[in-house]
């Protein structure tokens, strides 16, 4: 049984040590380790305080968890729309499988430009919507080939020439020239060495197969003043004349006259036979004229041009007409072209092309 | 007479003690546990805030233990103890599991908000130096004194709240729990007659 008095001592020293924490305390072994408890009890928690605490760091928890999930929604959209930006383009998101990153400046650059040029698009085809009347096409063709628009005779050398001969010391004898035809076999001779040629073909030049020349019975230089004896002439290649090539005449080639090539005369060359056609560098579309439009006039005009060997237009004129001042605007305006010259052996060389200019309205 | 364990602080704080020589087996095996434990409430309290209060169970006794030693006033080591556990939820994400129990953590969470605290308080208040204030199995002792509290008996528990946390006279708790004096001194000398045995044997 313990006495009332231990209790009443522990109590007195409780209350000292609760009042001066630091006091040293002179107690009986028996409540001396009780003391030393109670000291510590001293610093235990109120329940009160551990509860209060505890309901506050759940506030803050679900407020944290609110937080966290309103930012996992985010995230998860951000990976949503990663997901699906890389899925449409991965290459302008940066996604793509190269080995090298994507530059992200050059598809927005690439972007920018293509926006731009669909912009312009939709703005011309508004514009040319509201200027419907006033829009003509000027469709413009460079004719080429050897022509099938025949032109008229010239008064001046407007073809292309050749020569022949076999080293004679005379000139050629007069004669007629063969027909003209696209390619040549057997070029023209007066003389004929080989009598007994296994295989024979009609003697040609080398021209548009529709100029159709004097024809006599015997073959020759129709402009040499010899009449006899019959010579091929003092040039070489075959052919006849005093020139160089299967032609007829002074030049070089197998034409007739005094130019390079085939076709017929002198002066500039045509496309073909060895000679490149223009090509044109610079061609501003003629305008359409004010009567023109306004009767609703259409047609093709066709001019005749010779391109020098700068890539100048030279000499333009009109081997077709359609009037209302359509023509005088083709020609106004082909003068003003710049084309790539024509070229034979690698030399730039004066051409002789036709130009077609449609002019439609819309 | 068996052999008297590492100090307790090593086992929690030192996981390379938990398994070296000279720690009893037992004891080895309860902190591979408890930090397996831990660990793994821990990772769950980052993914899910809510399950903060498990480890805010665990560690409160033990933190408010080492600031409430600190300082001097009940309401300074309220402040300080809240403001660690705060910081602690704040920042939870921050925390990597390197082996160190969570208290560690926690602990030097508490220092650092006791230098700030110190920093204010110094000029008018001489604080006692940290090394006086006890080791770390100190800590473990007063947080388990918290816990032994709550083993006694409802009307000594009362009696020892009553007059060690609300610092309120024998007479007073006599008047509220509506017996006499004599009684509530019977209760309270029982009740710590009780605590300190049962320090001793866990000490033991």
């Amino acid at each position: 049984m313990i006495n009332s008095d231990v209790f009443d001592r522990l109590d007195q020293a409780i209350d000292e040590q609760l009042a001066d924490p630091e006091r040293k305390l002179a107690a009986t072994t028996q409540i001396a380790g009780m003391l030393e408890v109670a000291a510590e009890l001293r610093h235990m928690p109120s329940e009160e305080f551990r509860s209060r605490l505890h309901n506050s760091l759940e506030e803050q928890a679900a407020a944290l968890q609110t937080k966290a999930g309103r930012n996992h929604g985010e995230r998860v959209v951000a990976m949503r729309r990663r997901d699906l930006e890389a899925a449409i383009m991965p290459s302008l998101f940066g996604s793509g499988n190269s080995a090298y990153p994507a530059q992200r400046a050059n598809f927005v650059a690439s972007f920018v430009m293509h926006s731009a040029a669909i912009a312009l698009l939709l703005t011309s085809g508004l514009w040319m919507a509201g200027h419907r009347d006033a829009i003509v096409n000027r469709g413009v063709t460079l004719i080429t080939g050897a022509s099938e628009y025949v032109l008229p005779p010239a008064t001046t050398r407007t073809g292309g020439g050749g020569g022949g001969g076999d080293k004679e010391h005379m000139a050629a004898s007069n004669g007629s020239a063969p027909r003209f035809a696209r390619e040549q076999i057997t070029p023209p001779a007066i003389v004929i060495r080989n009598d007994h040629a296994k295989l024979t073909a009609d003697a040609t030049l080398v021209g548009p197969p529709n100029i159709v020349l004097p024809q006599t019975a015997t073959l020759g230089d129709p402009m040499s003043n010899v009449l006899a004896p019959l010579l091929n002439g003092t040039g070489s290649g075959a052919g006849i004349g005093s020139g160089t090539g299967g032609g007829i005449g002074s030049g070089f080639g197998p034409g007739l006259g005094s130019g390079i090539g085939g076709g017929v005369g002198g002066g500039v060359y045509r496309v073909g036979g060895g000679v490149s056609a223009p090509r044109a560098l610079y061609a501003p579309d003629p305008e359409y004229s004010d009567e023109a439009r306004k009767a609703h006039y259409q047609g093709s005009v066709i001019l005749w041009v010779v391109v020098d060997a700068n890539g100048r237009p030279q000499q333009v004129k009109v081997a077709r007409s359609l009037g209302m001042g359509l023509d005088e605007k083709a020609v106004a305006a082909v003068r003003t072209w710049k084309f790539q010259p024509a070229f034979k052996d690698g030399h730039p060389v004066a051409v002789q092309v036709n130009v077609e200019i449609n002019f439609r309205l819309y | 007479m068996a052999a008297e364990p590492k100090p307790l602080r090593n086992v929690l704080l030192s996981p390379e003690v938990v398994t070296g020589e000279g720690v009893p087996r037992k004891v080895r095996l309860r902190a591979l546990v408890k930090d397996t434990d831990e660990r793994l409430l821990v990772e769950a309290a980052q993914r899910d805030p809510s399950r903060f209060a498990e480890l805010y169970e665990q560690n409160f006794d033990r933190v408010y233990a080492y600031v409430s030693r600190r300082v001097r006033t009940r309401e300074m080591a309220e402040d300080l103890t809240a403001e660690v556990f705060q910081q602690a939820l704040a920042h939870l994400g921050d925390f990597e599991w390197r082996g160190v129990p969570f208290v560690g953590w926690l602990l030097r969470i508490a220092s650092n908000a006791l230098a700030d605290g110190w920093k204010r308080v110094a000029r008018e208040q001489e604080l006692p130096a940290d090394e006086e204030l006890g080791s770390n199995s100190d800590l473990e002792r007063w947080a388990m004194l918290s816990k032994l509290v709550d083993t006694l008996p409802a009307d000594q528990k009362q009696v020892i709240l009553r007059r060690f946390v609300d610092q309120r006279s024998i007479r007073d708790i006599a008047l509220e729990l509506g017996r006499s004096e004599g009684a509530v001194k019977q209760l309270q000398f029982r009740a710590l007659q009780a605590l300190r045995a049962r320090v001793r044997r866990n000490h033991d």
